[in-house]
């Protein structure tokens, strides 16, 4: 199995830059998601590894080789497309089978191949239908199964699973799971959804404006995220962010804001940072009803919305919306009251108001 | 008045409930045939609007004219009109069957039809695959105006043009064929090379443009289709052979239906001008035998029975044409 390396990849259309000093490796038979919003760079990123878009500046290596200069079809790589790419006219056994037939393999081999696919994914009641016959999640089951027959060296995905409702974007994303599972194969995964990138990927790359943000694992991400920006993008409901400025008292600093304060753990980036203007990130699911705890804040509920298990507290603090997660217990009277949040000072992210990188350090979850 | 009350008699409802009902009958009735048009025509009625020159166009010029058609069964007299002439039954069409003429013409039209649409119709295929091909955006401009040009001259001057190129004296062709240490040839008199000249021009004047449908087609082809076969490893000829020409076939068809439709449509201009009693015997063709006989001879009523022969055997090439075609290959004009 082979790994992908971008060493300051960079893609200029003209004047504009919209890629810029990308620097990333993808081991062997890891799964890695491109996440980020629309324009971010991420698809761009991903068609400059399978050769479809040339690469302005840096390098782009697969399995060791640099792939600048090689045509996408012997870079070994396979692409699943957003809309499927299926050729209308040909039936799904011919659709699978077109790269094999491209290549000159023998029909016996062809004929395994697909056969191999189709059971894989499900399909071999449907090898004599038309794409046009198809419903979306079997033309994605086609796409992918086109993409396995080839036993490429890396898959690549480019939002696969955005064209289908929402309940076939879960089952979906379970196949996806399962079959990378299976068949081990390196894979990049381009998606703007953060829920595929959480559940999917062995490492998430959230992009922004052309430049990576962070790369770590799902949870890492979730728990230590180095900017406002990843801070927002995954999770949901996302993080709250609230505006505050650092004190310091006997017992360590506080955030203030509005009148009320929040105490933060000792952080080496907060020492001597009496008066600095922050922003405090904190998760709506670590945050507690308790009404004991020191650590607590009021804010002004609105509203409450019932999610079954759990519910959101939807509120504001210092004139901002704020989103409380609580469990519910099978009732909703305990929340009715609720006034007030409190929350474990190493729970809180603290971030520069300025540049939005994160100040605080490790968040611990304990067990 | 004694039945009316709002009590009712027994085991009969009360007014109020029976009126109620009726309200409530008449509220989700299903609108009449009539009502659901009036409707559709009050929704749309700014399509219908657009639609309207067109429709008036097709009554005017194409369907009023038919009421003239009747002549064609008629021994007709300007005289007495189209009314007034006597009714003869086929004898036209008895004496169009004698006619060693009209055969000849109804030959010279297959013949020249079927050679036109042998060899042209795949030629715009041909030059749309190859625009597409074409990545330099000036030349690909380029080569487009100069094939889209010769439609846009007038038949006339595309005669003109084609006369003096194969003149013995002074034409191009003969020139070269001179050069070479030929003799002359004179082509516009000889029936044997009527066909192959006419065929040529129409292909030359009618190619590039008729590409434009094709290429219009192949721009409708989604670019991930190409995307993702350069992944799998296809050639530009692969995918011009498994992605272009397999998108763009519905079209194909569709022009295909179209074009036997109009297998005894000849340019009826163009024969007209680069014809000559000595090329009859190749180049008389239906429409030049109508007329002749009927604008020349003045036989209006003989002209409209070869017209209406025309008009019915089109008619029936059409409907045959679409029925194989949506037989075969689930594409069809209606």
């Amino acid at each position: 199995m082979s790994g992908v390396t971008l060493d300051g990849v960079v893609k200029k259309y003209g004047a504009v830059q919209v890629v810029h000093d990308i620097d990333l490796t993808v081991a062997p038979q890891e799964f890695v998601v491109l996440v980020g919003p629309s324009g971010c760079g991420k698809s761009t990123t991903l068609r400059m590894i399978a050769g479809l878009e040339e690469i302005s500046g840096g390098t782009v290596s697969i399995d060791g080789r640099v792939v600048n200069r090689v045509a996408p079809k012997d870079r070994d790589v396979a692409m699943v497309f957003q809309n499927y790419a299926l050729y209308p006219h040909l039936t799904v056994a011919d659709n699978i089978a077109f790269g094999l037939k491209i290549r000159k393999e023998s029909k016996e081999a062809i004929a395994s191949s697909v056969d191999e696919a189709a059971s894989i994914l499900g399909l071999n009641a449907y090898l004599e239908r038309r794409p046009a016959d198809l419903s979306g999640g079997q033309r994605q089951r086609v796409a992918m199964g086109r993409a396995i027959v080839r036993r490429p060296k890396v898959f690549l995905f480019d939002e696969p699973l955005s064209n289908l409702d929402a309940k076939l974007r879960t089952q979906m994303r379970a196949e996806i799971k399962r079959l990378h599972k299976r068949l081990g194969a390196t894979s990049i995964y381009v998606t703007h959804d953060q829920v595929e990138a959480m559940t999917l990927a062995d490492r998430i790359v959230v992009m922004n404006d052309g430049r990576i943000e962070q790369v770590g694992t799902p949870m890492d991400l979730f728990l230590n995220p180095a900017s406002t920006f990843v801070a927002s993008f995954l999770g949901s409901p996302p993080m709250n962010m609230v505006d505050a400025t650092i004190e310091t008292a006997a017992d360590g600093a506080y955030a203030v804001f509005g009148g009320q304060r929040l105490k933060l753990d000792a952080l080496p980036g907060l020492q001597g940072a009496a008066g600095r203007e922050v922003t405090l990130g904190l998760r709506p699911e670590y945050v507690t009803l308790d009404a004991s705890h020191p650590n607590r804040v009021n804010v002004d509920v609105e509203l409450i919305e019932t999610l079954g298990s759990e519910a959101l507290i939807h509120a504001t603090l210092n004139d901002k919306p704020f989103v409380i997660k609580a469990e519910t217990k099978g009732a909703m009277s305990h929340l009715s009251g609720v006034n007030g949040f409190a929350i474990e000072p190493g729970m809180i992210k603290v971030f520069d108001a300025d540049t939005g990188r994160a100040l605080s350090g490790q968040t611990r979850v304990s067990a | 008045m004694s039945d009316i009350t709002t009590e009712g008699k027994a085991g009969r409802p009360p007014v109020e409930e029976l009126v109620a009902q009726a309200v409530e009958a008449e509220r989700y009735s299903e609108p009449s045939r009539l009502q659901k048009v009036g409707d559709h025509l009050k929704r749309e009625w700014q399509l219908y609007l657009l639609l309207a020159p067109m429709v008036i166009w097709l009554v005017l010029f194409l369907y009023k004219p038919m009421y003239g058609l009747q002549i064609a069964f008629k021994d007709y007299s300007i005289f007495r009109g189209v009314a007034g002439s006597p009714w003869i039954g086929f004898e036209h069409f008895e004496r169009l069957f004698e006619s060693e003429q009209f055969l000849r013409a109804i030959k010279n039209t297959v013949l020249i039809s079927f050679w036109s649409l042998v060899i042209g119709f795949p030629i715009p295929i041909m030059l749309a695959l190859m625009f597409n091909e074409v990545t330099n955006a000036l030349y690909k401009r380029t080569t487009q105006t100069i094939a889209y040009l010769p439609h846009f001259i007038s038949s006339v001057i595309i005669a003109g043009i084609v006369i003096t190129s194969f003149s013995p004296s002074m034409g191009i062709v003969n020139a070269i064929i001179n050069f070479f240490g030929g003799e002359s040839i004179y082509f516009l008199t000889k029936p044997e090379w009527f066909r192959p000249i006419f065929v040529g021009t129409g292909i030359w004047q009618e190619a590039g443009f008729s590409s434009i449908v094709y290429l219009a087609a192949i721009a409708g082809v989604s670019p991930t289709l190409y995307e993702s076969a350069v992944v799998d490893g296809a050639s530009r000829w692969q995918m011009m052979w498994k992605i272009t020409l397999p998108s763009i076939l519905p079209t194909i068809i569709i022009m295909l239906i179209i074009r036997i439709g109009n297998i005894l449509e000849v340019g009826f201009e163009m024969v007209i001008l680069l014809y000559q009693p000595a090329t009859y015997e190749t180049a008389d063709i239906i429409n030049t035998f109508i007329y002749r006989q009927g604008l020349q001879a003045g036989q209006y009523d003989f002209a409209a029975a070869a017209g209406l022969f025309n008009a019915v055997v089109a008619f029936v090439l059409v409907i045959t044409a679409n029925a194989i075609s949506r037989r075969f290959s689930r594409t069809s004009l209606w």
